[in-house]
């Protein structure tokens, strides 16, 4: 049996709040499998985000590890977190945080910048934006790939957000309630552009939502409360 | 370096208009660096150049009491690095003509007018040698250049000095003026003279700075005038006595060294006439070459090194010649000679930098408000950064640039406006006279035809160096913020 691409082993997390310490996650141990689509459930406050950000190497864990294909990633030096971070995982946010002084195409094209180094990205920018300009033109974007996000519905922009996270081919995308903040119609083709994806790339999505037929729809669903995962 | 700063920080830069702020903040310090110090540098330069002008290389000086030129000159050029030396005798004075017209269009004489110094009257004399002074110092060109400020300021050109171009030394040595001056200002001045046929000058000549123009506008060359002088004579006892003594002269012309202090107080005469005056009369067997000090002219080409050097040897070789117990003599270069005046333009040159390096700090502010404001209103972006890939390092570089990219453009605008305000600066000032009667420098009040500016290339380096890296160091407490966010409070941030 293959590593899953994704997991937790006994993560913790807690935060200070003066002098009082708040346990967030409380022992969460997760297995996110090879084009696995796996919904995390749970009410406000259950540790979620947090999560997430921890696997994403965003927030480090209080304890506990968090394996990359099975390798432990939080010990690594700084560098090389962002370097797997950016490699391995790619994030999609309810509030699809696009830099909105880019464009669309300026927006994606920015997920293949980051490791790169600036001689190595201008001697390859042409084959780079257009492999943005591809990756805009599959989520269905041919014709907004000029816009600023200020400019772009909703739907859009967290297209453009699913774009510049798959980008770089990553092994899973860790997304955070994606149409938390779509209307109904808007998120039905969002959610149906994750589950194509999924399929056509065998990309794992972890997938944070509030909402039960769509977690119905994953492979497997995971439900938290107050920092445990409670049914996986 | 990654690809994502440069990228995202010309892009930050582009979109947000508040960022020409700190571009023309950078630029304004750098310009005003440029315009003020080159303007500084002028005046400085100009100052500098006027008092070189009026002064010899080399002067010994603090000499005691009696000292004989005669006792000193051998050993002085003797020195392989003395090409010239010339008698110097300095006392003070007062100098009248003889008739000075009144608001009343009638002459008074000189005993009825106030010697009030401000009225001209009160002149530190200079007792030169006319037959040695131009070897040592550009007297010629003082005389020369006496007529130009007096044609600028007072718009008249009278005729320049001749006494020096008399060719009887002996004439040459008393600073005697053509007969024909002499006679036509007794003339003026209603004291005898003999027919102009047989007359011939008699009066010792005295040059004025041409500064007393203002006061005596009407003087002519060979306008008689009387000098008076005061000294501590001793006695049969050897007690010392105060005597004065009145000599007429004969006004020989004007003269302009550009060293306003020099041209405003100093009247030059021959020393013969002022060694006469202190009790050491020419014609007086037992009287000595009497000098307060010497002026020297170095050979050319000597090293600062070399001119060290000499000044201690001739010092030496002078003491040497003095009476034992004298009080030590000295040898001053020209910069030693003036060193209050000196050291106040050069003090108000440092003071002024200082001034201009504050306006600097400020634009450094300026910087680093327009920065941290953008790091404020970009916090999410940080968050952003972080979840796609970004290390803290390429973050803080994405505000360091734009602080650079700022820094650089500033500099390079700031330069260019300065170094074009300064090459146009004078006809800028035309300009404004011309349409608005307006004089940004006004040039009478400091003797000038141009407004002086001097563009030093090495400043305007050190500007643009300064700009840069003020801007830099600035830049960097934004920047670290950034770099030191955590992301996921910057994407949680609202």
């Amino acid at each position: 049996m293959t590593a899953p691409v994704l997991a937790a082993r006994g993560i913790t997390k807690t935060y200070r709040l003066g002098r009082q310490d708040i346990p967030v996650l409380r022992g969460v141990d997760l297995d996110v499998g090879e084009g696995e689509m796996v919904a995390l459930l749970g009410a406000s406050g259950a540790g979620k985000s947090t999560l997430l950000h921890v696997l994403g190497l965003l927030d480090p864990p209080t304890a506990g590890d968090v394996l990359f294909d099975g390798r432990p990633v939080h010990g690594l030096p700084i560098a090389e977190r962002a370097q797997l971070r950016h490699a391995h995982t790619g994030f999609v946010f309810q509030f699809y945080h696009l830099i909105p002084e880019l464009t669309a195409l300026q927006n994606v094209m920015l997920a293949g910048m980051m490791t790169t180094s600036w001689l190595s990205w201008w001697k390859d920018r042409r084959a780079a934006k257009a492999r943005a300009i591809a990756m805009l033109e599959h989520v269905g974007l041919a014709d907004r790939m000029r816009h600023r996000p200020a400019e772009l519905s909703g739907g859009e922009r967290q297209r453009v957000a699913i774009a510049r996270a798959l980008l770089v081919g990553p092994k899973v995308i860790l997304a955070d309630e994606p149409t938390g903040n779509l209307d109904s119609k808007t998120a039905a083709s969002v959610i149906e552009l994750m589950f194509s994806l999924q399929a056509e790339r065998r990309i794992a999505f972890l997938l944070v939502t509030h909402d039960e037929s769509l977690a119905s729809r994953c492979h497997r669903v995971v439900r938290m409360r107050d920092g445990v995962v409670v049914h996986g | 370096m990654r690809a994502f700063p440069p990228f995202l920080a010309l892009r930050y830069l582009l979109t947000r208009r508040i960022n020409l702020l700190s571009v023309f903040g950078v630029s304004f310090a750098a310009w005003a660096m440029i315009v003020v110090n080159s303007v500084f540098t002028g005046f400085v330069t100009d100052i500098r150049d006027d008092v070189r002008r009026s002064t010899p290389d080399l002067l010994l000086t603090d000499l005691p009491h009696a000292t004989s030129y005669d006792s000193l000159r051998a050993a002085l050029e003797a020195d392989p690095a003395v090409a010239a030396t010339a008698p110097r005798l300095r006392h003070h004075g007062l100098w009248q003509p003889l008739q000075v017209p009144s608001r009343m269009q009638r002459s008074l004489e000189s005993s009825q007018v106030d010697f009030n110094h401000m009225e001209g009257g009160f002149v530190l004399l200079l007792g030169i040698d006319p037959l040695r002074e131009p070897a040592v110092t550009g007297i010629r060109d003082w005389i020369a250049g006496g007529m130009e400020p007096i044609g600028k300021h007072l718009g008249r050109l009278g005729p320049q000095g001749s006494v020096f171009d008399e060719a009887d030394p002996k004439r040459r040595a008393e600073m005697l003026v053509p007969d024909e001056l002499e006679w036509r200002g007794r003339g003026r001045a209603r004291i005898p003279r003999a027919s102009q046929e047989e007359h011939v000058s008699s009066l010792p000549g005295v040059l004025l700075g041409w500064r007393r123009a203002y006061v005596w506008p009407w003087l002519q060359q060979g306008d008689p005038g009387d000098l008076l002088a005061a000294a501590f004579v001793d006695d049969a006892n050897g007690k010392p006595q105060l005597r004065t003594h009145r000599v007429r002269t004969a006004f020989a012309g004007w003269f302009a060294t550009g060293h306003r202090m020099f041209d405003e107080t100093q009247a030059i005469l021959p020393i013969e006439t002022l060694r006469t005056m202190l009790g050491q009369d020419h014609a007086d067997p037992e009287a000595i070459a009497l000098v307060t000090d010497v002026a020297m002219r170095l050979r050319t080409g000597l090293a600062p090194g070399e001119i060290a050097a000499a000044k201690t040897r001739l010092r030496t070789a002078a003491q040497a010649l003095l009476a034992a117990g004298s009080a030590p003599c000295s040898v001053l270069d020209w910069e030693e000679q003036n060193p209050v005046f000196l050291s106040a333009v050069s003090h108000e040159q440092t003071l002024m930098r200082i001034v201009l390096f504050v306006v600097m700090i400020v634009a450094a502010f300026v910087i680093y408000a327009t920065l941290h404001m953008m790091v404020v209103q970009k916090w999410k972006d940080v968050g952003i950064l972080a979840a796609i890939g970004g290390t803290p390092r390429g973050i803080g570089t994405t505000f360091l640039l734009c602080g650079l990219v700022v820094a650089v453009v500033g500099a390079i605008l700031g330069t260019t406006m300065g170094g074009l305000s300064v090459h146009y600066l004078n006809d800028f000032n035309d300009w404004l006279f011309r349409t608005a009667n307006v004089e940004l420098f006004p040039r009478n009040l400091f003797d000038l035809q141009q407004v002086p500016v001097r563009l030093d290339p090495a400043w305007l380096a050190l500007v643009a160096c300064t700009s840069v890296g003020l801007a830099l160091v600035t830049a960097v407490v934004p920047a670290r913020k950034a770099a030191r966010m955590n992301p996921v409070k910057a994407l949680s941030y609202e």
